[in-house]
Protein backbone atom coordinates (compact mmCIF):
# COMPACT_ATOMS: atom_id res chain seq x y z
CA UNK A 1 0.00 0.00 0.00
CA UNK A 2 1.08 3.44 -1.02
CA UNK A 3 3.03 5.35 1.99
CA UNK A 4 2.81 8.49 -0.05
CA UNK A 5 -0.13 10.24 1.91
CA UNK A 6 -0.62 13.15 4.08
CA UNK A 7 -3.13 12.72 6.54
CA UNK A 8 -3.73 8.79 7.72
CA UNK A 9 -7.36 9.96 8.70
CA UNK A 10 -9.23 12.77 8.03
CA UNK A 11 -13.23 14.01 8.31
CA UNK A 12 -14.86 17.00 6.40
CA UNK A 13 -17.87 18.39 7.52
CA UNK A 14 -18.71 14.91 9.59
CA UNK A 15 -22.78 14.91 10.90
CA UNK A 16 -24.50 12.43 12.89
CA UNK A 17 -27.99 12.99 14.19
CA UNK A 18 -29.96 10.62 15.64
CA UNK A 19 -33.44 11.55 14.96
CA UNK A 20 -33.82 15.49 15.61
CA UNK A 21 -30.83 15.18 18.31
CA UNK A 22 -27.84 16.55 16.03
CA UNK A 23 -25.33 14.79 18.27
CA UNK A 24 -22.00 15.70 15.40
CA UNK A 25 -21.80 18.76 13.68
CA UNK A 26 -19.81 19.93 11.30
CA UNK A 27 -16.82 17.99 12.51
CA UNK A 28 -13.65 18.77 10.61
CA UNK A 29 -10.29 16.67 11.74
CA UNK A 30 -7.04 15.66 10.08
CA UNK A 31 -4.55 13.05 11.72
CA UNK A 32 -1.53 12.93 10.57
CA UNK A 33 0.64 9.60 11.13
CA UNK A 34 2.22 9.17 14.57
CA UNK A 35 -0.12 11.70 16.02
CA UNK A 36 -1.86 11.50 19.40
CA UNK A 37 -4.79 12.91 20.34
CA UNK A 38 -6.58 13.01 22.92
CA UNK A 39 -10.44 14.68 22.83
CA UNK A 40 -11.65 15.96 26.16
CA UNK A 41 -14.99 17.38 26.94
CA UNK A 42 -17.93 16.84 29.07
CA UNK A 43 -20.39 13.49 28.07
CA UNK A 44 -23.18 13.82 25.68
CA UNK A 45 -20.29 16.18 24.08
CA UNK A 46 -20.36 13.93 20.93
CA UNK A 47 -16.91 12.31 21.90
CA UNK A 48 -17.79 8.83 21.71
CA UNK A 49 -20.16 8.99 18.60
CA UNK A 50 -17.63 10.55 16.58
CA UNK A 51 -15.01 8.29 17.32
CA UNK A 52 -17.55 5.18 16.81
CA UNK A 53 -18.73 7.01 13.04
CA UNK A 54 -14.93 6.76 11.95
CA UNK A 55 -14.58 2.76 12.07
CA UNK A 56 -18.23 2.63 10.92
CA UNK A 57 -20.04 1.47 14.26
CA UNK A 58 -22.23 4.25 13.70
CA UNK A 59 -23.64 5.60 10.29
CA UNK A 60 -22.62 9.15 9.68
CA UNK A 61 -25.20 11.25 8.41
CA UNK A 62 -23.42 13.90 5.91
CA UNK A 63 -19.73 14.37 5.60
CA UNK A 64 -16.56 12.84 3.99
CA UNK A 65 -14.57 10.45 5.78
CA UNK A 66 -10.95 9.98 4.22
CA UNK A 67 -8.62 7.74 5.11
CA UNK A 68 -4.91 7.62 3.79
CA UNK A 69 -5.94 10.52 1.75
CA UNK A 70 -8.76 8.41 -0.29
CA UNK A 71 -12.15 8.80 -0.39
CA UNK A 72 -13.54 6.42 2.28
CA UNK A 73 -16.88 6.85 2.36
CA UNK A 74 -19.62 10.03 1.62
CA UNK A 75 -22.62 11.07 2.82
CA UNK A 76 -25.82 13.62 2.34
CA UNK A 77 -28.98 13.85 4.12
CA UNK A 78 -28.45 9.90 5.29
CA UNK A 79 -27.52 8.79 2.31
CA UNK A 80 -24.38 7.39 0.70
CA UNK A 81 -22.82 9.56 -2.19
CA UNK A 82 -20.02 8.05 -2.89
CA UNK A 83 -17.81 5.30 -0.65
CA UNK A 84 -14.89 2.92 -1.52
CA UNK A 85 -16.02 -1.06 -2.66
CA UNK A 86 -16.73 -2.76 -0.21
CA UNK A 87 -13.56 -4.96 0.04
CA UNK A 88 -11.67 -2.26 0.05
CA UNK A 89 -13.48 -0.56 2.62
CA UNK A 90 -13.30 -3.87 4.82
CA UNK A 91 -9.39 -3.72 4.42
CA UNK A 92 -9.03 0.10 5.69
CA UNK A 93 -11.15 -0.82 8.14
CA UNK A 94 -8.72 -3.28 9.84
CA UNK A 95 -6.14 -0.73 10.27
CA UNK A 96 -8.40 0.78 12.76
CA UNK A 97 -8.18 -0.84 16.41
CA UNK A 98 -10.86 0.18 18.89
CA UNK A 99 -10.55 -0.07 22.76
CA UNK A 100 -14.19 0.02 24.30
CA UNK A 101 -15.15 1.49 27.42
CA UNK A 102 -16.72 -2.00 28.77
CA UNK A 103 -13.49 -4.12 27.21
CA UNK A 104 -16.38 -6.32 25.19
CA UNK A 105 -13.83 -8.85 25.56
CA UNK A 106 -15.34 -12.62 24.44
CA UNK A 107 -16.33 -14.29 27.54
CA UNK A 108 -16.54 -17.24 26.01
CA UNK A 109 -12.84 -17.51 25.47
CA UNK A 110 -9.25 -17.26 26.83
CA UNK A 111 -7.46 -14.12 26.94
CA UNK A 112 -5.11 -16.16 24.62
CA UNK A 113 -8.16 -17.11 22.34
CA UNK A 114 -9.84 -13.88 22.73
CA UNK A 115 -5.95 -12.28 20.70
CA UNK A 116 -5.68 -15.01 18.50
CA UNK A 117 -9.29 -15.09 16.96
CA UNK A 118 -9.72 -11.78 14.83
CA UNK A 119 -5.85 -12.51 13.20
CA UNK A 120 -6.71 -16.21 12.72
CA UNK A 121 -10.32 -15.74 11.57
CA UNK A 122 -10.47 -12.61 9.76
CA UNK A 123 -6.86 -12.27 8.85
CA UNK A 124 -6.54 -16.25 8.28
CA UNK A 125 -3.11 -16.32 10.08
CA UNK A 126 -1.95 -20.22 10.83
CA UNK A 127 -2.96 -20.67 14.11
CA UNK A 128 0.58 -21.27 15.69
CA UNK A 129 1.94 -18.19 14.27
CA UNK A 130 -1.37 -16.13 15.56
CA UNK A 131 -0.57 -17.59 18.93
CA UNK A 132 3.36 -16.63 18.93
CA UNK A 133 2.13 -12.98 18.09
CA UNK A 134 -0.32 -13.16 21.25
CA UNK A 135 1.60 -14.54 23.63
CA UNK A 136 4.02 -11.54 22.57
CA UNK A 137 1.52 -8.86 22.71
CA UNK A 138 0.00 -9.97 26.55
CA UNK A 139 4.06 -9.71 27.63
CA UNK A 140 3.77 -6.38 26.32
CA UNK A 141 0.77 -4.98 28.35
CA UNK A 142 2.27 -7.30 31.23
CA UNK A 143 -0.36 -10.52 31.23
CA UNK A 144 1.82 -13.05 29.53
CA UNK A 145 0.62 -14.63 32.90
CA UNK A 146 -3.02 -14.96 32.38
CA UNK A 147 -2.70 -16.29 29.05
CA UNK A 148 -5.54 -19.17 29.27
CA UNK A 149 -7.52 -17.31 32.21
CA UNK A 150 -11.03 -16.61 30.71
CA UNK A 151 -11.51 -12.95 30.99
CA UNK A 152 -13.77 -13.14 34.26
CA UNK A 153 -11.33 -14.35 36.30
CA UNK A 154 -9.34 -11.12 35.67
CA UNK A 155 -9.64 -7.54 37.22
CA UNK A 156 -11.45 -4.53 34.76
CA UNK A 157 -7.56 -3.09 34.35
CA UNK A 158 -6.53 -6.19 33.37
CA UNK A 159 -9.48 -6.88 30.78
CA UNK A 160 -9.04 -3.34 29.01
CA UNK A 161 -5.22 -4.46 29.22
CA UNK A 162 -5.86 -7.45 27.24
CA UNK A 163 -8.45 -5.82 25.00
CA UNK A 164 -5.81 -3.51 23.84
CA UNK A 165 -4.07 -6.70 22.62
CA UNK A 166 -6.50 -8.19 21.13
CA UNK A 167 -7.14 -5.01 19.00
CA UNK A 168 -2.68 -4.58 18.49
CA UNK A 169 -3.04 -7.90 16.81
CA UNK A 170 -4.47 -7.37 14.20
CA UNK A 171 -1.43 -4.43 13.27
CA UNK A 172 -3.42 -1.55 13.06
CA UNK A 173 -2.17 1.50 11.98
CA UNK A 174 -4.70 3.61 14.45
CA UNK A 175 -5.71 2.79 17.56
CA UNK A 176 -9.08 4.57 18.63
CA UNK A 177 -9.95 4.64 22.72
CA UNK A 178 -13.12 4.91 23.38
CA UNK A 179 -13.19 6.06 26.89
CA UNK A 180 -10.83 3.10 27.96
CA UNK A 181 -10.18 3.73 31.94
CA UNK A 182 -13.93 5.20 32.94
CA UNK A 183 -15.31 1.95 33.76
CA UNK A 184 -12.24 1.32 35.95
CA UNK A 185 -11.53 1.12 39.78
CA UNK A 186 -9.39 4.13 40.01
CA UNK A 187 -6.42 1.98 41.39
CA UNK A 188 -6.26 0.18 38.18
CA UNK A 189 -6.52 3.25 35.80
CA UNK A 190 -2.46 3.40 36.34
CA UNK A 191 -1.94 -0.20 34.16
CA UNK A 192 -3.91 0.76 31.10
CA UNK A 193 -2.46 4.13 30.69
CA UNK A 194 1.11 3.37 31.68
CA UNK A 195 0.42 0.73 28.50
CA UNK A 196 -1.12 3.15 26.50
CA UNK A 197 1.80 5.69 27.13
CA UNK A 198 4.03 2.61 25.82
CA UNK A 199 1.95 2.59 22.57
CA UNK A 200 2.25 5.97 22.15
CA UNK A 201 5.87 6.38 22.63
CA UNK A 202 6.30 3.32 20.12
CA UNK A 203 5.14 6.26 17.46
CA UNK A 204 1.09 4.89 17.28
CA UNK A 205 -1.17 6.89 15.68
CA UNK A 206 -3.83 7.42 18.54
CA UNK A 207 -7.37 8.80 18.94
CA UNK A 208 -8.23 9.01 22.74
CA UNK A 209 -11.49 9.60 23.98
CA UNK A 210 -11.02 10.55 27.84
CA UNK A 211 -11.50 12.10 31.46
CA UNK A 212 -7.64 11.09 32.34
CA UNK A 213 -6.39 15.08 31.69
CA UNK A 214 -3.36 13.87 33.38
CA UNK A 215 -2.63 11.70 30.49
CA UNK A 216 -3.66 14.01 28.02
CA UNK A 217 -1.05 16.38 29.16
CA UNK A 218 1.66 13.88 29.19
CA UNK A 219 1.21 12.38 26.27
CA UNK A 220 -1.07 13.84 23.70
CA UNK A 221 0.04 16.03 20.55
CA UNK A 222 -2.67 17.56 20.39
CA UNK A 223 -5.96 18.12 22.91
CA UNK A 224 -9.22 18.85 21.06
CA UNK A 225 -12.11 19.96 23.23
CA UNK A 226 -15.72 18.56 22.11
CA UNK A 227 -18.95 20.47 23.21
CA UNK A 228 -22.42 20.27 22.01
CA UNK A 229 -21.37 17.91 18.84
CA UNK A 230 -18.59 20.54 17.69
CA UNK A 231 -15.03 21.19 18.25
CA UNK A 232 -15.09 24.21 20.16
CA UNK A 233 -11.10 24.33 20.90
CA UNK A 234 -8.23 22.72 19.43
CA UNK A 235 -4.56 23.03 20.69
CA UNK A 236 -1.51 21.59 22.22
CA UNK A 237 -1.69 20.70 26.03
CA UNK A 238 -0.06 23.83 26.94
CA UNK A 239 -2.61 25.56 25.11
CA UNK A 240 -5.85 24.06 26.42
CA UNK A 241 -4.74 23.72 29.66
CA UNK A 242 -3.04 26.65 30.75
CA UNK A 243 -4.76 29.36 28.58
CA UNK A 244 -7.83 27.85 27.36
CA UNK A 245 -9.52 30.62 24.81
CA UNK A 246 -13.18 29.48 25.05
CA UNK A 247 -15.69 30.00 28.21
CA UNK A 248 -16.92 26.40 27.53
CA UNK A 249 -13.48 25.33 27.85
CA UNK A 250 -12.00 27.30 30.93
CA UNK A 251 -15.25 26.31 32.77
CA UNK A 252 -14.95 22.82 32.08
CA UNK A 253 -11.51 22.32 32.75
CA UNK A 254 -12.12 24.22 36.16
CA UNK A 255 -14.98 22.16 36.97
CA UNK A 256 -12.83 18.89 36.42
CA UNK A 257 -9.62 20.68 38.10
CA UNK A 258 -11.63 21.19 41.29
CA UNK A 259 -12.84 17.45 41.64
CA UNK B 1 -9.41 -36.78 43.77
CA UNK B 2 -10.58 -33.09 43.57
CA UNK B 3 -13.42 -34.75 41.78
CA UNK B 4 -14.37 -37.62 43.94
CA UNK B 5 -14.40 -34.40 47.47
CA UNK B 6 -16.61 -31.88 45.05
CA UNK B 7 -18.86 -34.47 44.33
CA UNK B 8 -18.62 -36.86 47.09
CA UNK B 9 -22.96 -36.86 47.91
CA UNK B 10 -23.66 -37.74 44.77
CA UNK B 11 -21.14 -40.08 44.29
CA UNK B 12 -22.31 -42.22 47.42
CA UNK B 13 -26.03 -41.87 46.61
CA UNK B 14 -25.49 -43.42 43.29
CA UNK B 15 -23.00 -45.97 44.56
CA UNK B 16 -25.13 -47.48 47.27
CA UNK B 17 -28.27 -47.41 44.62
CA UNK B 18 -26.15 -49.31 42.13
CA UNK B 19 -24.78 -51.79 44.68
CA UNK B 20 -28.47 -52.58 46.04
CA UNK B 21 -29.12 -53.21 42.97
CA UNK B 22 -26.36 -55.86 41.82
CA UNK B 23 -27.14 -57.83 44.91
CA UNK B 24 -31.35 -57.72 44.44
CA UNK B 25 -29.70 -58.56 40.58
CA UNK B 26 -27.91 -61.20 42.51
CA UNK B 27 -30.62 -62.35 44.57
CA UNK B 28 -33.20 -62.91 42.02
CA UNK B 29 -34.98 -66.12 41.20
CA UNK B 30 -33.97 -67.55 37.74
CA UNK B 31 -37.12 -68.59 35.90
CA UNK B 32 -36.20 -72.48 36.03
CA UNK B 33 -36.88 -71.77 40.03
CA UNK B 34 -40.56 -69.99 39.13
CA UNK B 35 -41.43 -72.67 36.98
CA UNK B 36 -40.46 -75.22 39.80
CA UNK B 37 -43.19 -73.42 41.76
CA UNK B 38 -45.90 -73.86 39.30
CA UNK B 39 -48.93 -76.62 39.97
CA UNK B 40 -47.77 -80.04 39.32
CA UNK B 41 -50.87 -80.24 36.50
CA UNK B 42 -49.48 -76.99 35.05
CA UNK B 43 -45.95 -78.58 34.91
CA UNK B 44 -47.60 -81.96 33.63
CA UNK B 45 -48.52 -79.75 30.71
CA UNK B 46 -45.87 -77.56 30.16
CA UNK B 47 -43.48 -81.13 29.34
CA UNK B 48 -46.39 -82.39 27.18
CA UNK B 49 -46.12 -79.43 25.20
CA UNK B 50 -42.64 -80.21 24.61
CA UNK B 51 -43.44 -82.42 22.16
CA UNK B 52 -46.71 -81.10 21.22
CA UNK B 53 -46.26 -79.06 17.84
CA UNK B 54 -49.80 -76.72 18.77
CA UNK B 55 -48.87 -75.27 22.76
CA UNK B 56 -51.50 -75.16 25.62
CA UNK B 57 -49.50 -73.41 27.55
CA UNK B 58 -49.16 -69.06 27.17
CA UNK B 59 -45.80 -68.46 28.94
CA UNK B 60 -44.45 -65.07 29.74
CA UNK B 61 -41.47 -64.30 32.01
CA UNK B 62 -40.52 -60.82 32.33
CA UNK B 63 -37.77 -59.56 33.99
CA UNK B 64 -36.58 -56.20 35.39
CA UNK B 65 -33.20 -56.81 36.80
CA UNK B 66 -34.65 -56.89 40.69
CA UNK B 67 -37.77 -58.29 40.08
CA UNK B 68 -39.33 -60.96 37.59
CA UNK B 69 -42.61 -61.59 36.60
CA UNK B 70 -43.99 -65.56 35.30
CA UNK B 71 -47.06 -65.93 33.83
CA UNK B 72 -48.78 -69.38 32.76
CA UNK B 73 -52.15 -69.48 31.17
CA UNK B 74 -53.96 -72.06 28.93
CA UNK B 75 -56.79 -71.43 26.90
CA UNK B 76 -59.58 -73.17 25.66
CA UNK B 77 -62.66 -75.48 27.65
CA UNK B 78 -60.58 -75.26 30.89
CA UNK B 79 -59.04 -72.29 31.52
CA UNK B 80 -56.20 -71.85 33.73
CA UNK B 81 -53.49 -69.15 34.74
CA UNK B 82 -50.82 -68.83 37.33
CA UNK B 83 -48.80 -66.18 37.76
CA UNK B 84 -45.49 -65.80 40.53
CA UNK B 85 -43.52 -62.96 41.02
CA UNK B 86 -39.53 -63.48 42.04
CA UNK B 87 -37.70 -61.26 44.42
CA UNK B 88 -34.43 -61.57 46.95
CA UNK B 89 -34.82 -65.54 46.24
CA UNK B 90 -38.18 -65.88 46.98
CA UNK B 91 -40.93 -66.81 44.92
CA UNK B 92 -44.43 -65.48 45.29
CA UNK B 93 -47.67 -66.59 43.94
CA UNK B 94 -49.39 -63.20 42.24
CA UNK B 95 -52.99 -64.78 41.58
CA UNK B 96 -54.83 -62.87 43.76
CA UNK B 97 -54.10 -60.25 46.85
CA UNK B 98 -51.16 -57.53 46.91
CA UNK B 99 -48.68 -59.99 45.00
CA UNK B 100 -51.36 -59.73 42.08
CA UNK B 101 -50.86 -55.64 42.09
CA UNK B 102 -47.10 -56.12 42.11
CA UNK B 103 -46.89 -58.68 39.60
CA UNK B 104 -48.96 -56.78 37.10
CA UNK B 105 -47.10 -53.58 38.05
CA UNK B 106 -43.93 -56.16 36.82
CA UNK B 107 -46.11 -56.49 33.79
CA UNK B 108 -46.81 -53.21 32.44
CA UNK B 109 -43.74 -51.66 33.33
CA UNK B 110 -42.06 -53.81 31.39
CA UNK B 111 -43.93 -53.51 28.40
CA UNK B 112 -44.39 -50.14 28.89
CA UNK B 113 -40.89 -49.36 28.76
CA UNK B 114 -40.57 -51.68 25.33
CA UNK B 115 -38.56 -54.53 26.79
CA UNK B 116 -37.51 -57.02 24.72
CA UNK B 117 -38.46 -54.94 21.48
CA UNK B 118 -36.73 -52.75 19.69
CA UNK B 119 -36.84 -48.91 19.15
CA UNK B 120 -40.09 -48.99 17.75
CA UNK B 121 -41.99 -50.00 21.44
CA UNK B 122 -42.42 -48.18 24.87
CA UNK B 123 -40.07 -45.30 26.46
CA UNK B 124 -37.53 -46.43 23.77
CA UNK B 125 -39.52 -44.86 20.86
CA UNK B 126 -41.09 -41.89 23.40
CA UNK B 127 -37.01 -41.11 24.25
CA UNK B 128 -36.25 -41.70 20.50
CA UNK B 129 -38.72 -39.26 19.15
CA UNK B 130 -37.86 -36.69 21.28
CA UNK B 131 -34.40 -36.58 21.27
CA UNK B 132 -34.41 -36.09 17.78
CA UNK B 133 -36.96 -33.49 17.87
CA UNK B 134 -35.53 -31.82 20.17
CA UNK B 135 -32.35 -31.94 17.91
CA UNK B 136 -33.77 -31.37 14.31
CA UNK B 137 -35.94 -28.34 15.94
CA UNK B 138 -32.99 -26.55 17.20
CA UNK B 139 -31.36 -27.02 13.91
CA UNK B 140 -34.62 -25.58 12.20
CA UNK B 141 -34.81 -22.78 14.91
CA UNK B 142 -31.69 -21.77 14.90
CA UNK B 143 -32.45 -20.85 10.89
CA UNK B 144 -35.84 -19.63 11.73
CA UNK B 145 -34.31 -17.40 14.74
CA UNK B 146 -31.40 -16.27 12.62
CA UNK B 147 -34.09 -15.72 9.61
CA UNK B 148 -36.34 -13.90 12.17
CA UNK B 149 -33.76 -11.02 12.93
CA UNK B 150 -32.14 -10.96 10.01
CA UNK B 151 -32.32 -7.18 8.27
CA UNK B 152 -33.82 -9.01 5.13
CA UNK B 153 -38.11 -8.16 5.17
CA UNK B 154 -38.80 -11.15 3.51
CA UNK B 155 -37.14 -13.57 5.64
CA UNK B 156 -37.88 -12.14 8.88
CA UNK B 157 -41.49 -11.94 7.43
CA UNK B 158 -41.16 -15.53 6.12
CA UNK B 159 -39.81 -16.84 9.91
CA UNK B 160 -42.35 -14.66 11.62
CA UNK B 161 -45.38 -16.15 9.24
CA UNK B 162 -43.75 -19.47 10.05
CA UNK B 163 -43.82 -19.41 13.96
CA UNK B 164 -47.45 -17.92 13.94
CA UNK B 165 -48.59 -20.61 11.99
CA UNK B 166 -46.89 -23.71 14.11
CA UNK B 167 -47.50 -22.21 17.63
CA UNK B 168 -51.31 -20.81 16.67
CA UNK B 169 -52.72 -24.77 15.53
CA UNK B 170 -52.84 -27.71 17.83
CA UNK B 171 -49.91 -30.18 17.13
CA UNK B 172 -52.29 -33.36 16.91
CA UNK B 173 -53.74 -31.80 13.62
CA UNK B 174 -49.91 -30.36 12.30
CA UNK B 175 -49.94 -34.39 12.98
CA UNK B 176 -52.84 -35.27 11.07
CA UNK B 177 -51.92 -33.66 8.44
CA UNK B 178 -48.24 -34.42 7.96
CA UNK B 179 -49.47 -38.29 8.57
CA UNK B 180 -53.00 -38.27 6.34
CA UNK B 181 -53.00 -34.87 4.17
CA UNK B 182 -49.75 -34.83 2.89
CA UNK B 183 -49.53 -37.93 1.56
CA UNK B 184 -53.20 -37.83 0.67
CA UNK B 185 -52.62 -34.79 -1.66
CA UNK B 186 -49.14 -36.41 -3.15
CA UNK B 187 -50.26 -39.64 -3.31
CA UNK B 188 -47.66 -41.67 -1.78
CA UNK B 189 -48.34 -43.53 1.99
CA UNK B 190 -45.39 -43.08 4.70
CA UNK B 191 -45.41 -46.82 4.58
CA UNK B 192 -43.82 -47.09 1.08
CA UNK B 193 -40.37 -44.87 1.95
CA UNK B 194 -39.80 -48.64 3.79
CA UNK B 195 -39.18 -51.81 1.95
CA UNK B 196 -41.99 -53.63 1.37
CA UNK B 197 -40.39 -56.44 2.97
CA UNK B 198 -40.22 -54.63 6.60
CA UNK B 199 -43.03 -55.94 8.33
CA UNK B 200 -42.92 -53.09 10.49
CA UNK B 201 -42.44 -50.82 7.33
CA UNK B 202 -46.07 -49.15 8.55
CA UNK B 203 -44.92 -48.05 11.82
CA UNK B 204 -41.96 -46.62 10.51
CA UNK B 205 -43.17 -44.63 8.36
CA UNK B 206 -46.01 -43.35 11.26
CA UNK B 207 -42.42 -42.89 13.21
CA UNK B 208 -41.11 -40.04 10.34
CA UNK B 209 -44.52 -38.81 10.17
CA UNK B 210 -44.52 -38.00 13.71
CA UNK B 211 -40.62 -36.75 13.70
CA UNK B 212 -41.15 -34.30 10.97
CA UNK B 213 -44.20 -33.15 12.33
CA UNK B 214 -42.93 -32.67 15.57
CA UNK B 215 -39.69 -31.36 14.32
CA UNK B 216 -41.75 -28.71 12.25
CA UNK B 217 -43.37 -27.79 15.37
CA UNK B 218 -40.93 -28.04 18.06
CA UNK B 219 -38.61 -25.21 15.05
CA UNK B 220 -41.12 -22.72 15.83
CA UNK B 221 -40.67 -23.10 19.74
CA UNK B 222 -36.82 -23.61 19.40
CA UNK B 223 -36.97 -20.33 16.96
CA UNK B 224 -37.89 -17.93 19.96
CA UNK B 225 -35.64 -19.92 22.67
CA UNK B 226 -32.88 -18.97 19.76
CA UNK B 227 -33.88 -15.53 18.90
CA UNK B 228 -34.60 -14.41 22.72
CA UNK B 229 -30.67 -16.02 23.44
CA UNK B 230 -28.98 -14.14 20.79
CA UNK B 231 -30.91 -11.29 21.68
CA UNK B 232 -30.12 -11.30 25.20
CA UNK B 233 -26.20 -11.07 24.27
CA UNK B 234 -24.60 -7.21 24.26
CA UNK B 235 -24.49 -5.22 21.74
CA UNK B 236 -20.87 -4.92 22.48
CA UNK B 237 -19.92 -8.30 21.72
CA UNK B 238 -21.18 -7.41 17.90
CA UNK B 239 -19.16 -4.35 17.60
CA UNK B 240 -15.73 -5.49 19.45
CA UNK B 241 -16.10 -8.38 16.31
CA UNK B 242 -17.05 -5.88 13.63
CA UNK B 243 -14.47 -3.40 15.23
CA UNK B 244 -12.17 -6.35 14.57
CA UNK B 245 -13.08 -7.13 11.24
CA UNK B 246 -15.30 -10.03 11.61
CA UNK B 247 -18.08 -10.62 9.03
CA UNK B 248 -21.66 -11.17 10.15
CA UNK B 249 -21.74 -15.22 9.80
CA UNK B 250 -18.45 -15.10 11.83
CA UNK B 251 -19.36 -13.23 14.50
CA UNK B 252 -22.73 -15.18 14.89
CA UNK B 253 -20.81 -18.81 14.37
CA UNK B 254 -17.81 -17.62 16.82
CA UNK B 255 -19.05 -15.11 18.92
CA UNK B 256 -22.60 -14.54 19.31
CA UNK B 257 -23.88 -18.37 19.34
CA UNK B 258 -21.50 -20.24 21.31
CA UNK B 259 -22.69 -17.68 23.94
CA UNK B 260 -26.10 -18.08 23.64
CA UNK B 261 -26.02 -21.81 23.81
CA UNK B 262 -25.75 -21.77 27.71
CA UNK B 263 -28.23 -19.63 27.86
CA UNK B 264 -30.52 -21.45 25.83
CA UNK B 265 -30.05 -24.44 27.96
CA UNK B 266 -32.67 -23.95 30.32
CA UNK B 267 -35.68 -23.20 28.10
CA UNK B 268 -34.64 -26.17 25.47
CA UNK B 269 -34.58 -28.29 28.97
CA UNK B 270 -38.34 -27.22 29.36
CA UNK B 271 -39.23 -27.91 26.00
CA UNK B 272 -37.50 -31.39 25.48
CA UNK B 273 -39.65 -31.58 28.80
CA UNK B 274 -42.67 -30.36 27.00
CA UNK B 275 -42.04 -32.76 23.61
CA UNK B 276 -41.99 -36.44 25.61
CA UNK B 277 -44.77 -35.19 26.91
CA UNK B 278 -45.69 -34.17 23.49
CA UNK B 279 -44.93 -37.16 22.13
CA UNK B 280 -47.79 -38.79 24.07
CA UNK B 281 -49.78 -37.74 21.11
CA UNK B 282 -48.44 -40.19 18.31
CA UNK B 283 -51.34 -42.89 20.02
CA UNK B 284 -53.69 -40.88 17.21
CA UNK B 285 -51.38 -42.51 14.49
CA UNK B 286 -50.74 -46.01 16.74
CA UNK B 287 -47.51 -45.73 17.06
CA UNK B 288 -46.58 -48.03 19.96
CA UNK B 289 -45.20 -45.15 22.55
CA UNK B 290 -45.65 -45.52 26.59
CA UNK B 291 -49.23 -43.79 26.15
CA UNK B 292 -50.62 -46.01 23.70
CA UNK B 293 -49.55 -49.45 25.43
CA UNK B 294 -51.10 -48.38 28.80
CA UNK B 295 -54.31 -47.61 26.64
CA UNK B 296 -54.12 -50.65 25.11
CA UNK B 297 -53.58 -52.41 28.01
CA UNK B 298 -56.42 -50.69 30.40
CA UNK B 299 -59.03 -51.50 27.22
CA UNK B 300 -57.52 -55.20 26.74
CA UNK B 301 -57.29 -55.92 30.69
CA UNK B 302 -59.60 -53.40 32.37
CA UNK B 303 -56.87 -52.37 34.42
CA UNK B 304 -57.40 -48.75 35.57
CA UNK B 305 -54.06 -49.42 38.04
CA UNK B 306 -51.65 -48.74 34.69
CA UNK B 307 -51.89 -45.42 34.27
CA UNK B 308 -49.82 -45.40 37.59
CA UNK B 309 -46.31 -46.69 36.63
CA UNK B 310 -47.30 -44.85 32.99
CA UNK B 311 -46.75 -41.75 35.75
CA UNK B 312 -43.88 -43.14 37.35
CA UNK B 313 -42.09 -43.96 33.93
CA UNK B 314 -42.69 -40.35 32.45
CA UNK B 315 -41.57 -38.69 36.14
CA UNK B 316 -38.34 -40.89 35.60
CA UNK B 317 -37.27 -40.01 32.08
CA UNK B 318 -38.51 -36.05 32.85
CA UNK B 319 -35.87 -36.49 36.00
CA UNK B 320 -32.96 -37.85 34.23
CA UNK B 321 -33.25 -35.79 31.19
CA UNK B 322 -33.70 -32.81 33.86
CA UNK B 323 -30.26 -33.84 35.57
CA UNK B 324 -28.49 -34.06 32.17
CA UNK B 325 -29.57 -30.83 30.79
CA UNK B 326 -28.25 -29.44 34.09
CA UNK B 327 -24.79 -30.71 34.04
CA UNK B 328 -24.34 -29.70 30.65
CA UNK B 329 -25.34 -26.11 32.21
CA UNK B 330 -22.74 -26.22 34.17
CA UNK B 331 -20.34 -27.52 31.97
CA UNK B 332 -20.79 -24.46 29.56
CA UNK B 333 -20.82 -21.88 32.33
CA UNK B 334 -17.15 -22.77 33.52
CA UNK B 335 -16.45 -19.18 31.83
CA UNK B 336 -18.74 -17.11 34.04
Amino acid sequence: MSENYEYILKTEHVSKRFGTLEVLKDINLSVKKGEVICIIGPSGAGKSTFLRSLNQLEKITSGKIFIRDELFLHREHDHTVDKLPHEKQQELLLEMGMVFQRFNLFPHMTVLQNVCEAPVVVKKQKKSEAEAQARELLEKVGLSDKADEYPSRLSGGQQQRVAIARALAMNPEIMLFDEPTSALDPELVGDVLNVMKELAESGMTMLVVTHEMGFAKEVADRVLFMADGIIAEEGTPDQIFTNPQVDRTKSFLNAILET
Amino acid sequence: MKFLKKYKKPIIVIAVIVAVIIVLGALLPTKQELLSCASPEMQKMIEEDATRSRKRVTETYESLIVINYLSLSTSGAQEVSEHYVGFVRNVYPADEGPMKVVGQMVNYTYRMLGCGENWMHGAKLTVLLTTLTVLFGLLLGTVLALGKISKNKVLSKISSGYIFFFRGTPLLIQLFVVYFTVPGIFGFAWRDIFPASDAEAVYKGAFTAALIAFALNSGAYCAEIVRSAIQSIDKGQFEAAKALGMTYGQTMGRIVIPQSIRRMIPNVSNEFIMILKDASLVFAISLMDITTISKNIMTSEGSYLVFIPALVIYLVITAFFGFIFNKLEKRFSIYE
